[in-house]
């Protein structure tokens, strides 16, 4: 007896794909909205590591810049305008570390004074060498606690 | 003379868009790996420098904001790096934030994003804190500054 091949019919199997373009926009709009490029980067300083043979340093042994409101600076007590910082402080404590190159740097601020105007000095001071900076080994920045009790240390009243 | 008019032929004008797919998976992959998820969204004018050094993402964040009418206090938020910024009121609050973070991570590393127009009490007091907890580095976040800008 004959056997009757039946045609298969063939079935058409597909994925459809025609709403992921639409997916993959929304995905994209939702991050370029929701994602940022936020800020990560500034000026870092790194605190001194809690020892007991911390050297003393006598006033004399350093370069004291104090920041006052409005942004000038009395350097080693001499008053030395916001406007003249970036030509003249550097060259003042380059001149300073050539007698003596381990000398630190302190930087106070005056409590009245803004945020901004410490930055503005704290800047100049870590320019790099090759934008016209020098090599300054330390910068120290004191709380006004750690002044005082530097001055109770002294006998000093303030 | 009669003019015999051809049957116009339909123009088969078609955008090629299989590639379309591959650019949107490339930029969503972009984005996938470059998403930050901020945890300080505090506005604030930073203050601007030369130099700038690249900061850890995943460092702890102090934000302090300028009141708005600036006779206001200042407003100051803290957090690990990880979770939203919470406000916290008073030094001692800082002291007790920034200890619990260095007693999880010792090398862990804080970011000051302060308004360049706070008055530097207000940072004196947060590094203050931050020294007493033994933190080891401080950033002081910054815009860039160009050369001869303000």
């Amino acid at each position: 007896m004959p056997i009757l091949k039946l045609k298969k019919r063939e079935i058409e199997s597909e994925i459809f794909t025609g709403s992921m373009a639409d997916i993959s926009f929304l995905l994209i709009i939702y991050f370029m909205v929701t994602s940022v490029f936020s800020a990560t980067r500034g000026l870092d300083f790194a605190l001194p590591e809690d020892n007991n043979d911390t050297p003393e340093i006598k006033q004399e042994d350093s370069i004291d810049i104090l920041v006052q409101p409005g942004g000038d600076i009395l350097l080693d007590k001499n008053p030395m305008p916001k406007a003249e910082l970036e030509e003249r402080l550097l060259p003042y404590i380059a001149d300073k570390l050539a007698q003596n190159k381990k000398k630190p740097v302190i930087l106070r601020t005056d409590p009245q004074a803004t945020y901004g105007d410490m930055i503005f000095v704290f800047d100049i001071l870590r320019t790099p060498e090759d934008q016209g900076g020098i090599k300054i080994d330390t910068i120290s920045i004191p709380t006004q606690r750690e002044i005082e009790n530097i001055w109770t240390m002294l006998g000093v009243t303030s | 003379m009669a003019i015999i008019r051809g049957r116009e032929k339909k123009g088969g004008g078609e955008i090629f868009t299989a590639s379309m797919a591959d650019i949107v998976f490339l930029l969503i992959v972009f984005f996938v790996l470059t998403y930050n998820t901020e945890v300080d969204r505090t506005k604030v004018t930073l203050p601007k420098t030369l130099v700038r050094s690249e900061i850890d993402k995943k460092a702890a964040v102090i934000s302090v904001s300028s009141p708005e009418d600036r006779n206001g206090p200042e407003v100051t938020r803290v957090s690990t790096g990880e979770e939203m910024s919470l406000p916290v009121g008073t030094k001692e609050e800082i002291i007790t934030f920034a200890s619990t973070v260095v007693a999880q991570d010792p090398n862990k590393q804080f970011v000051i994003k302060a308004d360049h127009g706070v008055h530097y009490q207000k940072i004196d007091d947060i590094l203050d804190a931050l020294k007493q907890s033994k933190v080891k580095v401080i950033y002081l976040l910054s815009d860039q500054k160009t050369v001869g800008g303000k």
